[in-house]
């Protein structure tokens, strides 16, 4: 967390709410990172520009192909507004963003917002399933572990969380379809069933993808826990006041000590996105998902530039922002930071 | 891609992963948790680099098409043929070949100018650093697939374009661990001193600091190696990566998927090769860290 | 879970055994007897508590005095089972007669809590931060004594009346960052008090906080102990605590009791040098300002070794050759005067 410069009230214009405002500590640490957040934001969109108009390659001719002529290409240029300079073509672009207007598809009729909106429940229900399969499945395991430290099931969930860690995506996605779609044929290989049509067909269409996404999760989430939740066991006072006061083990590892657990693991979360959002590329790929990331890949190898931008600059974004909300929320969720950094 | 590992410690150095490391085995336990991942890397690289200069080996990228679809321990074909009579044996080590000079070029090119932004940023502090931290925050807002796939199209297929790619992962996610490295050694005596007796700065970062976070920064590349493999696959597979009838393991599972009903081998074979391998590096780094203490 | 195992007399016994130094002491509600607490480590063995034997009854003070490392606080939480599994714990401790040592994690989770409770020295740490207080003074009485939520709650108002704490209702409620030290302190007593213990340890208690809110603190715990006739055993390295707040005295030097009075006598006159050196240390109002105090030269022994000497022998002022050879055994020289010295001060300063 960002540790405030102290402010003194005294100096803040305006009524005595805001300077009460000001000085909740809060509000304070809350309004630094909100600050700091915008020039990230801000530097996401010029990243996702120049990434798709700065490096060496001419969108105009890629897209017509090589049989163009001079002149088809300098009319397609105009167009596409890439005879003008650089910046003026970023600013028109950024203008675009900032009123939620990200172009319209070189490919299609289609307004690049448009696309990425009828795209996103795929990527959302495919995160959000697979975050609930990581913790369902993480923290229980992590809670076992850190009661029997270095017992056999600590040692079995080591060795398969190393293993989880290490694995590729487009690996366990394709060995998970060998068994359960080749081999054992329960659940389909490739497709999508909305889940306005059948909640079971489309469990049956996400539930693997989901699986593939969320094993690296579990390896990653039931170590740091399992390690966040033995250090808090061995080094905290508070914990030897609970045992003074004849409290179980497994109580005080559920009650106290995964409490406070819950509250760091939150903001891992948000680091992880940006990682959980690259593997949906993959995922959707192989299962023939019709989500963002598809579409990704579908815009590259079609050169539409202004889909592959709106793509881009959406998961930066959507990292920053969640980033941002997961600090917000560790604010108001710790009851040290709520309080007592008025004093610092 | 795989998650996290490096990932979390490039964009979260304040999270002590070395606590995460789990059970520590104590004595001939602990080492044997480097000696066997370094045993078995060093084992793959001599058969990727060395093997084939002493003993024949198929030519990974010409097919004998008699020869097609020879099933596993064939012989002459120890891990059988594929669909156009390509030797799987031969491409396994030609394609681990490409993984491990993509990985060390990658990791050698973070090391130098990532570890240089980072230890930078720490070591001047205030304004310098907070404006450094933001352009490593943009980077670091992209899922890491995103970036380098945006980058690698840009450029086009080549190895050279995919190092320079991933190198857009790497050098930010460097940067992370140095600065996190030098930040703890910024105040400490021997710097201070070294800075009040009027030694250059540039030689404080060389002969002071770089020592120092050497060991983060060692650990660090080993994850960051595994990372990057796996992301060098992820290029492939996708067909952005470096182009098809060169023999990578990325490019293997690709085209084995079009027959993954029929030859599962054809994909397992590449994808154990690339686990183990992923394996092994991050066990190395994990054992190499909580050997050397570092957080 | 620590695992307190009964070794007895088969354990090796470290720096000579020495006679019994209480039987069994009638109306006494806590009974230790010879114990020992060895940690095993990767870098040795360290005997930290080599053989000490005191009784506390029920509405007196008993406090263990000595420097960090002598051993006090380990014995403290080997009375209350909360030793680590690397420790070995031999020796007896009795709980109205009945013998604690090697009971079962259930049988002594039953007991912590409810026969003996603990107060700890750092507030700001031993209350868990994400909790609010209310709920973890509430939690130590149900695990004890099964009760809904309301009385659990109506309970532990009256706990919060009982160690003055204002506004009990709204304190309920709240964190323990929002307490000043003193309150928290007051909270961890609450805790301690919850199932009304026969047995109160005060680790270190008032260390923590500052000299106004530490006399608060005692006269509390003094005033609550006169209530409930609960024993306190307080463990401090604070010598003027001893004798302001407590009726007998055991000071303790590299796991072995060395002096061991009623508060009275002890002050009346030293014994022991190593008593005497502690009392010395303590700043005085009658002396001159700006003149260093004495300070107890050099260091406690290294506790991983087992010397044949007396272990003050090293840093005593007043050490001869037989100090060096045998340790002087904690033997009863006066009524209720125990000293463990070949060359004991005669007439020790009062202070």
């Amino acid at each position: 967390m960002n540790i405030s410069v102290p402010v003194q009230p005294a100096r803040w214009p305006g009524s005595a709410f805001v300077r009460r405002l000001a000085s909740s500590p809060t509000v304070r640490v809350s309004a630094r990172r909100l600050l700091s957040a915008i020039p990230v934001l801000w530097g996401v969109t010029l990243l996702a520009f120049l990434l798709l108009n700065a490096l060496p390659g001419d969108a105009a001719s890629a897209l017509l192909g090589i049989d163009a002529t001079p002149a088809e290409i300098r009319s397609f240029s105009i167009k596409l507004h890439l005879n003008e300079p650089l910046w003026t073509r970023y600013g028109h672009w950024l203008a675009g963003v900032v009123t939620g207007n990200l172009g319209t598809s070189l490919a299609s009729p289609q307004s690049v917002v448009s696309i990425i909106a009828s795209r996103l429940p795929v990527t959302l229900e495919l995160v959000i399933y697979a975050l609930v399969l990581t913790f369902v499945v993480s923290v229980p395991l992590a809670v076992v572990c850190a009661r029997w430290p270095r017992g056999i099931i600590d040692r079995i969930c080591l060795v398969l969380s190393m293993a989880s860690l290490s694995t590729a995506p487009y690996v366990l996605g394709l060995l998970l379809v060998i068994v359960f779609a080749v081999h054992w044929s329960i659940f389909p290989a490739i497709g999508y069933t909305a889940l306005s049509t059948s909640l079971t067909g489309n469990l049956d269409t996400m539930t693997l993808p989901s699986i593939v996404l969320a094993i690296p999760l579990i390896g990653f989430y039931t170590r740091f826990l399992r390690a966040d939740l033995l250090e808090q066991m061995q080094s905290e006072d508070y914990v030897v006041t609970a045992r003074a006061k004849g409290v179980s083990e497994w109580r005080i590892l559920t009650r106290h000590v995964l409490r406070n657990s819950f509250i760091g693991l939150l903001t891992v979360i948000g680091l992880n996105l940006a990682t959980l959002i690259g593997a949906t590329v993959i995922v959707e790929q192989i299962f023939s998902l019709p989500g963002i990331g598809y579409e990704l890949l579908n815009a590259i190898s079609n050169r539409d530039v202004p889909v592959v931008e709106g793509i881009v600059l959406v998961f930066g974004i959507t990292v920053v922002l969640v980033n941002l909300l997961t600090d917000l929320l560790y604010g108001v969720l710790d009851p040290r930071i709520r309080h007592v950094r008025s004093r610092s | 891609m795989s998650v996290p590992a490096a990932d979390l410690l490039a964009s979260a150095p304040a999270q002590d992963l070395r606590a995460g490391a789990a059970p520590r085995a104590r004595g001939w336990l602990r080492n044997l948790e480097i000696a066997v991942p370094g045993t078995v890397l060093v084992v793959l690289l001599f058969f990727c680099f060395i093997w084939p200069l002493v003993y024949h080996v198929p030519d990974p990228t010409v097919g004998n098409l008699f020869q097609v679809n020879l099933p596993l321990w064939s012989p002459g074909h120890i891990l059988g043929t594929d669909t156009v009579g390509y030797d799987i044996m031969s491409r396994i080590l030609y394609g681990g070949r490409v993984s491990f000079e993509v990985a060390a070029a990658v990791q050698l090119i973070g090391l130098v100018f990532g570890g240089l932004f980072g230890m930078v940023a720490a070591y001047r502090g205030g304004w310098t650093e907070a404006v450094m931290m933001r352009i490593l925050d943009v980077f670091i807002a992209f899922p890491s697939l995103v970036l380098v796939l945006a980058i690698a199209d840009s450029l086009g297929p080549s190895e050279t374009h995919v190092i320079w790619a991933l190198s857009a992962f790497s050098i930010p996610a460097f940067a992370r661990v140095s600065r996190a490295a030098t930040l703890r050694l910024r105040d400490q005596p021997f710097v201070v001193a070294a800075r009040l007796a009027g030694t250059k700065t540039w030689r404080i970062m060389l002969r002071h600091l770089t020592p120092n976070i050497a060991p983060q920064m060692l650990t660090f590349s080993l994850l960051g190696a595994s990372l990057t493999i796996i992301l060098e696959g992820a290029l492939d597979f996708l067909g952005y990566g470096i182009p098809a009838p060169t023999a990578t393991w990325g490019n293997m599972i690709a085209t084995g998927e079009s027959f993954i009903s029929v030859y599962p081998r054809l994909v397992i074979v590449p994808s154990i090769f690339l686990l183990v391998t992923s394996i092994c590096l991050n066990m190395m780094g994990d054992g190499l860290r909580a050997r050397w203490g570092v957080r | 879970m620590p695992r307190l195992r009964e070794r007895g007399r088969a354990a090796p016994a470290p720096g000579g055994s020495e006679p019994s130094a209480v039987g069994m002491t009638p109306g006494a509600v806590l009974e230790v007897e010879d114990l020992r607490v060895t940690f095993r480590t990767r870098l040795g063995t360290v005997y930290a508590v080599q053989g000490i034997s005191f009784a506390v009854e029920p509405g007196r003070t008993l406090a263990v005095i000595g420097e960090s490392g002598s051993g006090k606080t380990v014995s403290a939480r080997a009375i209350m089972g909360l030793l680590p599994r690397s420790a070995d714990v031999s020796g007896s401790i009795r709980f109205k007669g009945e013998q604690v040592v090697g009971r079962s994690n259930n049988e002594m989770r039953d007991y912590r809590g409810r026969n003996v409770a603990m107060v700890f020295q750092n507030p700001e740490r031993s209350l868990n931060p994400t909790m609010r207080v209310g709920y973890q003074i509430a939690e130590a009485i149900t695990t004890h004594e099964p009760m809904d939520r309301r009385q659990a709650r109506e309970r532990t108002i009256e706990l919060l009346k009982m160690v003055r704490i204002p506004a009990p209702e709204q304190r309920f409620h709240e964190y323990p960052h929002q307490l000043s030290g003193g309150m928290r302190q007051r909270v961890v007593i609450a805790i301690a008090l919850a199932c009304g213990p026969e047995v109160l340890i005060a680790d270190e208690a008032t260390t923590a906080l500052d000299v106004t809110t530490q006399a608060q603190i005692m006269d509390l715990l003094l005033d609550l102990q006169r209530e409930t006739g609960t024993a306190l055993l307080m463990i401090s390295h604070d010598m003027s605590l001893a004798a302001a707040y407590s009726e007998d005295v055991v000071v303790m030097y590299a796991g072995k009791i060395v002096e061991r009075a009623s508060a009275r006598d002890l002050f009346a006159g030293v014994r022991m040098p190593y008593t005497q050196a502690l009392l010395d240390a303590i700043p005085r109002i009658d002396t001159e300002p700006h003149v260093l105090l004495p300070v107890v030269g050099g260091r406690p022994p290294d506790q991983s070794v087992l010397r044949d000497g007396c272990p003050f022998a090293p840093r005593c002022p007043d050490v001869q050759q037989d100090c060096r050879d045998h340790a002087p055994p904690l033997r009863q020289h006066e009524p209720d005067r125990w000293w463990a010295c070949w060359h004991p001060i005669q007439g020790g300063a009062a202070r």
